[in-house]
């Protein structure tokens, strides 16, 4: 076990540091001086905007900028952010919270309908039951996330007046204990239902089409033959060993649902990471820009690595690859 | 996989080669056709590529023109599906946005298949220090968040359509080489291959004229997958305000309609209708043809 966990380090670690290399080259190869942004946008003058330049240790050459990143970030430090003159993994961290919240919670969610409904899918596979459910999927799967959070407020926060159209608390109310969570609850349904709703047709069809993978093995051929009732060849059998596929997906997914949350935080104003990133995006804020992507990077990958090691653990025949 | 001609003279199959190649693809058609959700994705694609071809047929208005009132409900005579904020006729902007969504989407998976296609087939074919290389580098495109990647890339060298184009086409290869690596491997060690390489056969004609065109399917079938990702991209980054300012793309019009949409639902509601029914489309379009392309899923009546 423990070499198969160095196994996938060794192929974590440099997708790390290509990111990172590969992050820092993007962005300072971007257009946009952020020295003139900082030092006060049209009536700056030029010395002005040197002396920013030099604050902000962008005069400096590339290679001397990229090992003072890297350095800085081998001691934890993510650098200072340029709109918030603050240390980039504070704000990153302040608002983690909040999208994790949303993220995990309709993640959890996805995959354990998502596999429920693909295993009743599978059960009977193109009875008119699996073609509603698959068809559902297949157009869930197209809608984006953003405008169907979109349709969810129209639905029902405007026409229905069931839950708050964004925010994450009642700000007006300040609420304190349980009310307060109970608050938070009521502002997260939406976005929670909203990512949700896009995340099941990925565990639908992953169980789908696991379980009809595992029908045609030799054992339940062997089962059949044996008389064996079809029910509890797929409840005991089928089923349980299609569940395996559906780890790996649930880690490769995370990188998926990041990337739906930050338009979903959006249409709410829900306070998480992805509005972070799209106000760095539009003050060239590179500083937090690259460290929320860094971290991303770093947190999608750990996410996978672990999903790894859970299907290695649940499978002996990875392990033994 | 019986697409592999098994001759062991590369020379002796050339002759049969076009008839076979016809029924083939009559085969292939018919079992496309029947796997239903395929023949239902095309009906959807046709919906959708005829007006986007028609549309300065079919549209009841310039697209651009500010002629008619602001926020006229669907319905309102000349404008079926109303007018936006500034009252532009919704249904000629969706018939002309489907262009662009289609453009996007063809030219992403375009350039995905091509970067995905050389860099799998390299990295099967040569093997050694670069496949280690080149499999390494796909890994890591395959881990990254690729939008947020997008989204800089965009936000700080310009959103022209071109460059989004290019830029989604360019994040979204990996899996096409992944599954192009794993075709080649298979294919270099079958009988016709070493036969041609005992023939004497450039290394560079072997990959080109016989193990990418035996091995190429799955990469097909995925990028109906990736039209349906880059269409969707596309529309997530013009609903960030990073699209291109100067196309009505679905986006840009969801992006448009979505601060009034308490008052006015109609202007980003019906491009999103549109968004879903092409990448469903596409979607079914790839559901049949993996269907047409895996024998072993059709036996077990899938």
């Amino acid at each position: 076990m423990g070499s198969y966990v160095g196994r996938q380090l060794l192929t974590i670690i440099p997708t790390i540091l290509l990111s990172i290399v590969l992050n820092f080259a993007l962005l300072h190869a971007a257009p946009g001086d952020p020295a003139r942004i900082y030092a006060g946008m049209d009536n700056a003058t030029e010395s002005q905007i040197a002396a920013t330049r030099k604050e902000l240790g962008l005069d400096d050459p590339l290679p001397v900028q990229f090992g003072r990143y890297v350095g800085q970030l081998v001691r934890g430090n993510f650098g200072e952010s340029f709109a918030y003159r603050r240390p980039v993994l504070g704000l990153i961290m302040n608002r983690m919270p909040a999208t994790l919240l949303l993220t995990m919670t309709s993640a959890v969610l996805a995959l354990v309908i998502g596999t429920f409904l693909g295993a009743i899918s599978a059960r009977r596979p193109n009875s008119v039951g699996d073609i509603g459910l698959s068809l559902l999927s297949y157009t869930f799967f197209a809608v984006p996330a953003f405008w169907l959070g979109l349709l969810m407020i129209l639905i029902f926060s405007s026409k229905l007046g069931w839950l708050p159209t964004s925010g994450m608390r009642n700000v007006r109310a300040d609420y304190t204990g349980w009310r307060d969570w109970l608050d938070v609850t009521r502002h997260m349904i939406l976005p929670t239902a909203t990512l949700t709703l896009v995340q099941i047709p990925i565990f639908h069809r992953i169980t789908r089409a696991s379980v009809a993978e595992q029908q045609r093995e030799d054992y339940v051929t062997t089962f059949r033959a044996t008389g064996m009732p079809e029910g509890k060849i797929f409840r005991r059998y089928a089923l349980r060993n299609a569940l395996l596929p559906t780890v790996t997906v649930f880690g490769l997914n995370l990188g998926y649902v990041v990337t739906g949350a930050a338009l979903v935080e959006i249409v709410f104003a829900w306070p998480g990471v992805g509005r972070l990133a799209l106000d760095a995006v539009y003050r060239r804020d590179y500083p937090l820009l690259l460290g929320i992507y860094l971290l991303l990077a770093i947190a999608v990958s750990l996410a996978i690595l672990l999903t790894d090691i859970v299907y290695a653990m649940l499978d002996p025949r990875i392990r033994l690859r | 996989m019986a697409s592999a001609p098994l001759p062991i003279s590369p020379l002796a199959e050339a002759a049969p080669a076009q008839t076979r190649a016809r029924s083939k693809a009559r085969g292939a058609w018919a079992t496309f056709v029947s796997s239903r959700y395929g023949l239902a994705g095309l009906i959807l694609l046709l919906l959708v590529v005829i007006p986007a071809v028609f549309a300065p047929v079919f549209a009841p208005a310039d697209p651009f023109a500010l002629g008619a009132k602001p926020f006229l409900r669907p319905g309102s005579s000349g404008h079926p599906l109303g007018t936006d904020h500034l009252g532009r006729d919704v249904l000629s902007q969706i018939l002309f946005g489907a262009r662009i969504s289609l453009e996007v989407g063809l030219v992403a998976a375009g350039i995905a298949a091509v970067v995905g296609i050389i860099v799998g087939s390299v990295s099967g074919y040569f093997g050694g220090w670069l496949d280690v290389l080149l499999s390494r580098v796909t890994d890591m495109f395959l881990i990254i968040p690729a939008f947020f990647l997008i989204i800089i890339v965009v936000a700080t060298l310009g959103s022209g359509i071109l460059y989004v184009m290019v830029v989604i086409g360019l994040t979204s290869w990996p899996a096409n080489a992944r599954l192009m690596r794993a075709q080649v491997l298979t294919l270099r060690e079958r009988t016709f291959i070493h036969g041609l390489t005992a023939l004497g056969e450039s290394r560079f004609r072997i990959l080109t004229r016989h193990i990418i065109p035996n091995g190429i399917q799955p990469v097909i079938t995925n990028c109906t997958l990736l039209i349906a990702a880059a269409v969707l991209t596309e529309a997530s980054l013009s609903f960030l305000g990073l699209g291109d300012p100067n196309k009505a793309s679905w986006g840009r019009m969801i992006y448009d309609g979505r601060t009034s949409i308490l008052t006015a639902w109609w202007p980003s509601i019906f491009p999103g209708v549109a968004m879903v029914i092409t990448v469903l489309a596409f979607y079914l379009i790839g559901d049949g043809l993996s269907y047409v392309l895996t024998p072993k899923t059709r036996r077990a009546g899938e």
